[in-house]
């Protein structure tokens, strides 16, 4: 019971902890959220875009290059 | 100091030897560094792209398949490699320092700068390593196939492309771009992963014929070519083997909830000793670590898979070695799976009915993601001085205090905090990566969860560096 005590006594510390923290924690309202999750997906999706042009252009010139060589 | 051996002088006859970008001896307009940042990422997105010359074959078993996203890294190009070399030595350098092993005073000049050289002397090092052992491996066919002349260029290509990034990174490091150049070549190699996944035109033969890989292409053409309309829509949404629409819809999902505990923070209050009380706040973030509990796991789980492989390649009688990790070709995209041993337990399950039939697999890996993902973490915040006596040494400096608190008691109140952020951040962390591994979201768990943060970061650095450029701080 000592061996399940040591185990679980740092586990019911941490959780207790933890709980506090995220109490404690500033959480993002409707408009911040809204705003930040707009924002990082054009960041997404510009990036995402960005590299599937460059892929889809380098097909053709891949199968010219590895065609000849 | 006078007589004391120091590890960090070794690198001194190197630098003259080691490729340098030049630091910005002005200030660069805002402008000029979004420019450097989009031209490093097309020469990366160039590179990522260039077949390499010489090669035999790229159809051997591929040990690094899991993890090519998340490193930035493609099969059969230039930049086979990625940004391992640079991540790596970035690793290994932050253990050393951070355990004391190399001694730094980061308020000499010439500490910093060799530092700096002890790293990227690492990083050629380790790219020439890897660039070896790719071609003495067989991973472009066997070296008799080869020849000896074609393993020397494979060799020095894939060295050299190392050596791009590693002056591209350095580039945007120095003040030329936003940013670092690895979190800008991960973020936008996973984002290219989804979207390619989502709206790819190539065409792969499966069982029903001809079906497009990208899942709202392939949405669209089976609403268009086929009469029954609601086997389309099923086959659309629920598709094996190629990427679907649930697949894309757990994506978006996962990507708000991250988004949403991006948000959670802590906020201090500070205050300036001098300039009469100036008040400020230090937010101490739920997501103390960010994404770095993620990047460790995935370069364990990363060695693991390769050693593992290896091992089974040669030995695959062996008792310890099945222990290790059993593997077997996957019948549809040619890389091997896991399928028996450890390597097997630590891989998320591949769908929810994956999960029922082996819930021990399920439950294992679970808790291994959250506890390793959690002591990454704490260990972390130790070894790269953002632990709560560094960051009240910082604030100290900064001649900072918190209102209330005696000058002495700031530690015991970071404390408080950081620790419990850093273990639950990446406790989370890990149970986001798991939630997004069962429910099969494209670019797995790890992958989103890396793109998010770093694009939530840029952003940041986005808002700060307009701020700056608009005279907020009064500049």
């Amino acid at each position: 019971m000592d061996a399940v005590d040591s185990v679980v006594d740092p586990l019911r510390e941490f959780a207790k902890d933890s709980i506090r923290l995220v109490k404690r924690c500033h959480k993002p309202d409707r408009k911040e959220f809204t705003k930040v999750a707009a924002r990082t997906a054009i960041g997404f999706v510009v990036m995402g875009f960005v590299g599937f042009f460059v892929k889809l252009i380098f097909i053709p010139i891949n199968n010219i290059i590895v065609g000849s060589g | 100091m006078a007589g004391g051996f120091r590890v960090l002088h070794l690198v001194r006859p190197f630098l003259a030897f080691l490729p340098e970008v030049q630091s910005a001896d002005r200030k660069i307009p805002f402008r000029e560094k979004v420019i450097y940042t989009v031209i490093s990422l097309f020469i990366f997105l160039v590179c990522s792209q260039l077949p390499l010359y010489g090669i035999h074959s790229t159809t051997g078993a591929d040990p690094f398949y899991w993890m090519r996203v998340i490193l930035a890294s493609n099969r059969g190009t230039v930049m086979e490699l990625g940004i391992t070399p640079i991540v790596t030595s970035g690793m290994v350098m932050q253990l050393l320092v951070g355990s004391k092993i190399i001694e730094v005073d980061n308020s000499v000049r010439e500490d910093r700068a060799l530092l700096n050289g002890a790293q990227k002397l690492l990083g050629i090092l380790i790219a020439i390593g890897e660039a070896v052992a790719y071609v003495l491996s067989g991973m472009y066919g066997s070296v008799s196939q080869l020849g000896t002349g074609n393993a020397i260029l494979i060799i020095l290509q894939l060295f050299f492309a190392g050596i791009i990034v590693i002056c591209l990174d350095e580039l945007l490091q120095k003040g030329y771009g936003l940013g670092s150049g690895i979190s800008l070549f991960i973020a936008t190699n996973i984002c290219e992963n989804i979207i390619w996944k989502a709206f790819s035109p190539t065409t792969i033969n499966s069982g029903r014929g001809a079906e497009f890989e990208g899942a709202v292409i392939a949405l669209f053409h089976l609403l268009i070519t086929r009469t029954d309309k609601v086997r389309a829509l099923r086959e659309a949404f629920y598709r094996q083997n190629l990427p679907n629409v649930t697949n894309l819809l757990a994506t978006v999902l996962v990507f708000l909830i991250v988004i949403y505990f991006q948000g959670f923070r802590v906020v201090l209050p500070v205050r300036s000793k001098n300039a009469r009380g100036q008040q400020g706040s230090y937010p101490i973030k739920l997501f103390y670590t960010s994404n770095m509990p993620i990047i460790l796991h995935s370069a364990l789980i990363t060695n693991l898979y390769f050693i593992s492989q290896l091992l089974y390649r040669k030995y695959s009688g062996n008792f310890l070695v099945n222990l290790l990790g059993k593997w077997k070709e996957s019948e549809y995209s040619g890389h091997s799976v896991p399928v028996g041993g450890l390597a097997y337990y630590v891989t998320a399950p591949s769908s929810l009915a994956d999960v029922l039939a082996n819930p021990v697999h399920a439950l294992f890996y679970v808790v291994f993601m959250l506890s390793a993902c959690a002591l990454f973490s704490k260990t972390w915040i130790e070894v790269s001085g953002s632990s709560a006596k560094d960051v009240a040494k910082q604030l100290k400096e900064q001649q900072m205090v918190m209102p209330g608190h005696r000058e002495s008691n700031l530690q015991r109140e970071l404390n408080r905090y950081i620790p419990t952020a850093a273990a639950f951040g990446g406790v989370c962390i890990g149970a986001l990566t798991v939630l997004a591994d069962f429910m099969g979201a494209i670019g797995s768990g790890t992958g989103i969860l890396l793109a998010v943060t770093i694009i939530y970061q840029y952003f940041e650095t986005f808002e700060k560096e307009r701020a700056t450029e608009l005279g907020f701080f009064g500049f």
